[in-house]
């Protein structure tokens, strides 16, 4: 079976005016999302990401350039990702269909695994 | 730390995060000092986001609410270091934070303590009503600004002054996280317990609207009430008194609305969904609440809801045992709501016409004049008498006032009766 990776990308103002009783709700959907696809045998793993806009490692001229980002400008950074089984994107994208990510503005970006 | 690890995700208990925030803000305060109380509440909705980001991806943590006090804790410990009004007091205020390092359960006393200073702080007579009831479920709840006004049927921008001016007038005044000490803290419990009822009054009546009950609102006057009620700094009978008023009157809740969202009274509902965990800790504090010589306006309204608790059947209700209490009600406190509430009883008691004479008395009250329950039951008496055209008449003064859709629509219900 393939492996896809969701990339989970947030909007950063999505959360700012939140009370605490909507984010625990937010987070037990997470949650059950999760248990259901680890149910269903398919989750494979995930990790958060830190929240610092992270480096860009660049070189010219025989140079490397390191510079903050790449989303300091941005409203959307890459909060984390997942990683599924499926059978095919299709199905991937069924099983990222209902994750809460896609309820609070953010987006999810889903990439195919390419095994050699 | 990968997902699969998080098989044995934990549950959370319903509304830890709004509570925990409450606890929070109140410990953060007691260290930093009441003058820093937006400081507290922003470092507490940090640890709460960091816990909404993080946990979507590690699963909830074997000890949700220690978690979010440790990284409030080490968010405070970074506050410290670069605010500068600290700099006298860091070393002092770094230890005190150190100390909820193992928080559950043993400092949970201390905890409370802290809970139950914010209550006071928030309730503190420099402030309007308004102030302190919004300021209580902001800073000792944990309710959002839209929360609240959703809440009062009000603007954010409204509540949001409010709480702005709140904490102006509570610096301005150098009020502190102190409990008051002797008489003081007499009248001080009284208005704590005021603000107290009229937020679980607000949740129990809502004024308008679609949702006939505010549950949230409910749960939360009921925890703040047995948080004063059950404090060992405090003696206060009145104070399980009214704690058996709301956990008696909050066992209905289920059994308040059918299935359609329609209102069912008293005598209708299904007595099996009475929250029977919550009729019992009514009976346990209003056991509690007959130590001392104090007879309050609580006292006897807890004594009536236990009547109705104790009630197997609507029928088996001991109306000659709620009239007496409402006479003694009416004799501490006699108003006309009250009076009306009587009413209801002298009819149970002595039939309509009776009832109705005692309407007479209160008809043309002023504070009556919006009140939609009056001409409401003064139009089931009439019905009983089988006056079928005053009755209805009743019941069209009944939906010109303000009502929430719940109710307006059991008058709706009650209007079509009498054209039957």
């Amino acid at each position: 079976m393939a492996k896809y990776m969701l990339l989970l990308h947030d909007d950063t103002a999505a959360f700012a005016n939140i009370s605490p009783e909507q984010m625990q709700k937010v987070i037990e959907k997470y949650v059950a999302w999760g248990r259901r696809l680890r149910e269903k045998g398919v989750m494979r793993g995930g990790e958060k990401l830190t929240d610092e806009p992270g480096k860009v490692m660049r070189s010219a001229n025989g140079q490397v350039r390191v510079t903050d980002g790449p989303y300091s400008e941005s409203k959307e950074v890459l909060g984390g990702y997942y990683l599924l089984e499926a059978d095919s994107y299709e199905q991937a994208v069924e099983y990222a269909k209902d994750c809460p990510q896609l309820e609070y503005g953010g987006t999810i970006e889903v990439r195919q695994v390419d095994v050699m | 730390m990968s997902c699969e690890t998080t098989a044995a995700s934990h549950q959370l208990v319903d509304h830890l995060f709004r509570n925990r925030a409450g606890q929070m803000v109140a410990w953060l305060t007691r260290i930093f000092g009441a003058a820093h109380l937006d400081l507290a509440e922003e470092v507490v909705q940090d640890a709460l986001v960091k816990a909404l980001q993080q946990w979507p991806y590690t699963g909830v943590p074997d000890n949700p609410g220690g978690w979010l006090f440790r990284v409030a804790r080490n968010r405070a410990l970074d506050v410290l270091r670069r605010t500068a009004a600290f700099q006298e007091r860091a070393q002092q205020i770094a230890a005190d934070l150190e100390r909820i390092a193992d928080l559950d359960p043993a400092n949970e006393h201390a905890i409370e303590d802290d809970e139950l200073r914010m209550v006071f702080m928030c309730c503190h007579p420099a402030l309007t009503q308004d102030a302190r009831v919004a300021l209580s479920l902001k800073t000792a709840g944990g309710f959002s600004v839209a929360e609240i006004a959703s809440a009062f049927l009000t603007s954010e921008a409204t509540v949001a002054q409010r709480l702005v001016r709140a904490k102006r007038t509570l610096r301005e005044h150098r009020v502190g996280l102190d409990l008051p000490r002797g008489e003081e803290l007499a009248s001080r419990v009284d208005s704590v317990l005021e603000v107290i009822y009229l937020l679980f009054n607000e949740g129990y009546n809502a004024h308008a609207g679609e949702t006939l009950v505010r549950d949230d609102l409910c749960g939360e006057a009921l925890r703040l009430g047995r948080l004063v009620a059950l404090s060992s700094q405090i003696t206060a009978p009145a104070a399980h008194a009214l704690s058996a008023l709301m956990a008696f009157q909050a066992a209905r809740l289920p059994a308040r609305t059918d299935a359609n969202g329609e209102m069912v009274l008293l005598e209708d509902q299904d007595r099996s969904k009475w929250d029977r965990r919550l009729v019992a800790m009514g009976f346990a504090h209003l056991e509690r609440s007959a130590q001392g010589p104090d007879l309050t306006a609580y006292h006897v309204q807890a004594a009536i809801a236990a009547v109705h608790a104790g009630a197997a059947t609507a029928a088996g209700t001991k109306w000659d045992q709620i009239l007496s209490l409402y006479d003694e009600l009416m004799a501490i406190n006699p108003s006309p709501v009250i009076a009306l509430n009587r009413a209801v009883a002298l009819a149970k008691v002595h039939g309509p016409r009776v009832a109705l004479e005692a309407l007479l008395a209160i008809e043309d009250d002023p504070a009556l004049s919006n009140y939609y329950l009056l001409p409401s039951v003064k139009g089931r008496l009439l019905a009983e008498l089988g006056d079928r055209a005053a009755a209805a008449d009743c019941f069209n003064q009944a939906l010109a006032r303000p009502s929430t859709e719940p109710e307006r629509r059991f008058l709706r219900r009650r209007l079509h009766a009498c054209a039957d």
